[in-house]
């Protein structure tokens, strides 16, 4: 009930990264590694591995990410709700930490870019999150955009080196 | 005067070396390094026995007069620390023989303390760098030194700061004797810096942990602020929310103005180049960075810059002392009550409540990993006041690392 009393927000972040599908994939999947392309992640410890796949990797595991200093939040425990090899999406939940992020939700699908779909991957993230209190919407989404930005700009960057 | 200027150098080339060396109490490290200099020529010997001889508390009466000698004595030594990690100790050490230079006027050489704390952060991210007669300006008859002195505090890992530590007083030095015009050469040296430390970020050659994680280190970065203290002048460079405060007779000088992406002029320009602040857990520059200024952080490129602002002061008779400390302990303190607690040590009022073995009694408040000491001449007075004013941000709940520096700049003492 309070939570149907918040106001939510909701946005999508779109990169086009010059990198076959399944090297994009195969990072942005590793849900116990996200400070491989994370800009903000310090590390990560895996909580509790889910019944699922490989250690580690199944649904419902859990991770507890610790952030960068100087960031807004100094850790974040989050949570694989889904994710699909033949799809290729991943859909993850923040359920704790000292961010400001409530109700944070996000569902990333990779598909091959049409341009090029050997050599180009399009990366979609979509999410959707409570507005904090004291905080315009419009700034909300400013602020979770530009961290998604940053991390995918952070995988571009990643892929071209892992591909040289 | 050019054979001695030549012979001046190659002999301070020639005596420079590293020591490094793991300290946590005052004693121990003069013991330490005065076994080290026990390796290097007499001259050096006799030296630094007398300094580490020295066991008289300041203030006692009689004690003016083997002040005053020892401070002839120690004049011709001079060292350079560094904090590493607040476990650890770098100690540059010079030497000049006094058959080569004249000796600085004894009331000249800067009374200095430093104190860093790790605090409630998990790791230590500040540092430090203390440089007496960093720079010399030297005449026929006598010789002058400046003295320099940098609070460093990074963000999203150390390395920035570090590498500020190691460099920054280098760059000043090179561009002031270039140009000798301190507005400039303190914003060409902070430029020179950013565009290092830039370099190393974007390259991944910082060779620090975050380096093993991912390609870049585009998220890290560091506060700047560093003072310059000529005999007739003190020059302060300030980049990010480090402060320095000056206290003349009696009352606090902010001689630096803290960069917060909310400040009405530095807002305009953030926005003016197109980037935006964001107020989340404070005003921040695109939601993320809580200064509005800092050497690194490529990815915030144009809007956080590493200009620093550049103020100028003469000095005077009334000048008390100098704080240099990073956020950890402005963000907990004000200026006047840091003013207040300085000027207790300075007269000796708090001598006897400072324990001897400070790290047992912080462990309490939190700061399990304490550095103490302003390097092998340390004024014990100073050193004091460092460390009460690191004691009460804690005690005050402060959550980052602290780091402060005093300077005592009194005269007749």
């Amino acid at each position: 009930m309070e939570s149907s009393k918040q106001k939510r927000c909701r946005s999508s972040v779109v990169e086009t990264i010059e990198a076959p599908l399944p090297l994009v994939w195969s990072i942005l999947r590793s849900f116990d590694k996200p400070q491989a392309y994370q800009r903000f992640v310090k590390s990560c410890t895996m909580r509790s591995g889910g019944g699922g796949g490989k250690g580690g990797e199944g649904k419902g595991s859990v991770r507890d990410v610790t952030l960068v200093s100087g960031f807004p939040a100094d850790f974040s425990t989050e949570r694989l709700e889904e994710l699909d090899d033949e799809s290729h999406v991943m859909v993850v939940s923040i359920i704790g930490g000292n961010h400001r992020l409530v109700n944070y939700k996000s569902k990333t699908k990779v598909v091959a870019s049409p341009e090029d779909m050997a050599k180009k991957t399009v990366v979609v993230e979509s999410y959707v999150v409570d507005v904090p209190e004291g905080t315009s919407e419009e700034d909300t989404i400013f602020f979770v955009d530009n961290i998604i930005r940053y991390n995918l700009t952070s995988l571009a960057k990643l892929t071209k080196k892992m591909m040289k | 005067m050019a054979e001695i200027c030549y012979e001046n150098e190659t002999m301070m080339i020639e005596t420079t070396a590293t020591v490094v060396k793991k300290a946590t109490t005052t004693t121990r490290r003069r013991e330490r390094s005065s076994s080290q200099a026990a390796r290097r020529r007499r001259m050096e010997i006799r030296r630094f026995k007398f300094v580490s001889g020295e066991q008289e508390p300041v203030f006692v009466d009689g004690d003016l007069q083997r002040r005053r000698r020892r401070e002839s004595t120690v004049a011709a030594s001079t060292s350079t620390v560094f904090y590493e990690t607040a476990k650890e100790v770098v100690v540059l050490c010079e030497s000049l023989s006094s058959t080569v230079v004249a000796l600085p006027d004894p009331e000249a050489y800067p009374k200095y303390g430093v104190a860093s704390v790790c605090g409630r952060r998990r790791e230590m991210e500040d540092a430090v760098a203390v440089h007496p007669f960093f720079s010399r300006h030297q005449t026929e008859y006598s010789s002058t030194g400046f003295h320099y002195c940098g609070v460093y505090d990074g963000h999203g890992c150390s390395h920035v700061a570090m590498k500020c530590r190691e460099r920054l007083h280098e760059l000043v030095r090179e561009e002031f004797e270039a140009d000798a015009d301190w507005e400039k050469s303190m914003a060409r040296s902070f430029t020179r810096m950013d565009m290092e430390v830039v370099a190393l970020n974007a390259d991944g050659a910082a060779k620090c942990r975050c380096e093993l994680q991912r390609p870049d280190c585009d998220a890290v970065g560091s506060t700047a602020v560093v003072s310059v203290l000529t005999p007739e002048k003190i020059i302060v460079a300030n980049c990010g929310d480090s402060r320095a405060v000056l206290c003349r007779n009696g009352k606090a000088i902010a001689l630096s103005s803290d960069h917060k992406p909310d400040r009405p002029d530095e807002l305009d320009r953030i926005q003016a180049a197109g980037g935006r602040v964001i107020y989340w857990d404070g005003p921040r520059v695109l939601g993320v960075l809580a200064m509005s200024r800092a050497i690194g952080d490529n990815y915030l490129k144009p809007y956080v810059i590493s200009r620093p602002e550049v103020t100028v002061t003469d000095r005077a008779n009334g000048d008390d002392f100098l704080i240099l400390a990073s956020d950890g302990l402005w963000d907990v303190v004000s200026n006047e009550t840091a003013c207040s607690v300085v000027r207790m040590c300075l007269r000796g009022k708090v001598n006897g409540q400072v324990s001897s073995s400070p790290e047992r009694e912080m462990t309490g408040v939190g700061a399990g990993n304490v550095v103490v000491g302003g390097g092998d001449l340390p004024d014990k007075a100073c050193e004091e006041a460092s460390l009460l004013l690191t004691r009460l941000a804690l005690a005050r709940q402060s959550s980052d690392n602290v780091s402060v520096v005093v300077v005592d700049l009194r005269r007749d003492t």
